[in-house]
């Protein structure tokens, strides 16, 4: 039994060598404080300041969209991602304006993922902002 | 019968071995994988703050390929068996309260390579590793009481 617990605790311990190595390589990538980092959030207040300069993504499903969205808001979420984005790109997007996704909440991850696709996958250049408290926050504000 | 047993622990290790190999490294072309992915993957399971999440997903990877060695070149033989068993249990409990909380999520068990698989070949999967690896710790067992009745 003691035999058992020692090899254990010898490859636990064993595999924190390379994922502590693993932590260091990516430091300036890990966010360890949140899914999206602050740096890419931006506040109803400061993304309704940009006005006609940004263009509004919905990342929710399709069924809360047609329910209510932000006025202009274009649905691309990542259920349809492959059939909603090509629309996207050809209809609405412009090189020069930023782009705020927004989900329902908080708490939501799909705006999150929706921005990152958009960056990694779509390659935008555009500044990409995650809108912070999502429609919950933009409906307790909006006028 | 030794090698049948020798036989499928190489089998299981490099299961393990390429599970964490494909959430460390892509290979066409070989390069590092960004973290996050995982991460991501674990938090869509949503039952971990984000920071264990990260946590988890530099380590987990690391884990899974050093039990993998161990089991292949049979050092620290039982210890890797014991570690794995306890993973795969988690794996499987994590998976079987996301699916009944309504949460639909990949596994990412192999990283992007198992975004395809359905929750029942997941399923399916995970139990066809629980039992190799319990049948290697039934053997283990076996063969250590026998060389302690031998000396």
């Amino acid at each position: 039994m003691s035999s058992l617990l020692r090899q254990t605790a010898l490859l636990v311990g064993l595999a924190l060598l390379p994922a502590v190595g693993q932590a260091l390589y990516f430091r300036s990538q890990i966010s360890w404080d949140a899914r999206v980092s602050e740096s890419e959030m931006v506040s109803v207040d400061q993304a309704r300041g940009w006005g006609a300069d940004a263009i509004w993504i919905d990342a929710r499903p399709e069924a809360d969209f047609e329910r209510d969205h932000v006025p202009g808001a274009i649905l691309l979420n990542e259920d349809r991602w492959n059939e909603l984005l090509s629309p996207f790109l050809q209809e609405h997007w412009k090189p020069e304006k930023k782009i705020v996704v927004y989900c329902s909440a908080e708490s939501c991850n799909l705006a999150g993922d929706v921005a990152r696709r958009l960056r990694e996958e779509a390659r935008l250049p555009n500044e990409i902002r995650v809108l912070k408290g999502g429609w919950e926050e933009w409906l307790k504000t909006r006028k | 019968m030794n090698l049948i047993w020798r036989i499928l622990g190489w089998l299981v290790g490099g299961v393990f071995i390429f599970a964490g190999l494909t959430k460390i490294v892509g290979f066409q072309p070989f390069h590092w994988l960004d973290p996050m992915e995982f991460a991501r993957d674990i938090d869509n399971y949503k039952m971990l703050p984000w920071t264990i999440s990260v946590g988890l997903a530099l380590y987990l990877p690391w884990l899974e390929v050093i039990c993998g060695l161990a089991l292949i070149f049979r050092r620290w033989y039982s210890g890797a068996l014991a570690i794995l068993f306890a993973l795969l249990l988690v794996f499987i409990g994590a998976s079987i309260v996301a699916k009944t909380r309504g949460i639909d999520v990949s596994c990412g068990c192999f990283g992007h390579l198992s975004n395809q698989l359905s929750f029942a070949w997941h399923l399916a999967l995970d139990f066809a590793i629980v039992a190799a690896v319990a049948a290697l710790w039934l053997s283990d067992r076996q063969t250590y009481r026998a060389e302690l009745a031998g000396d």
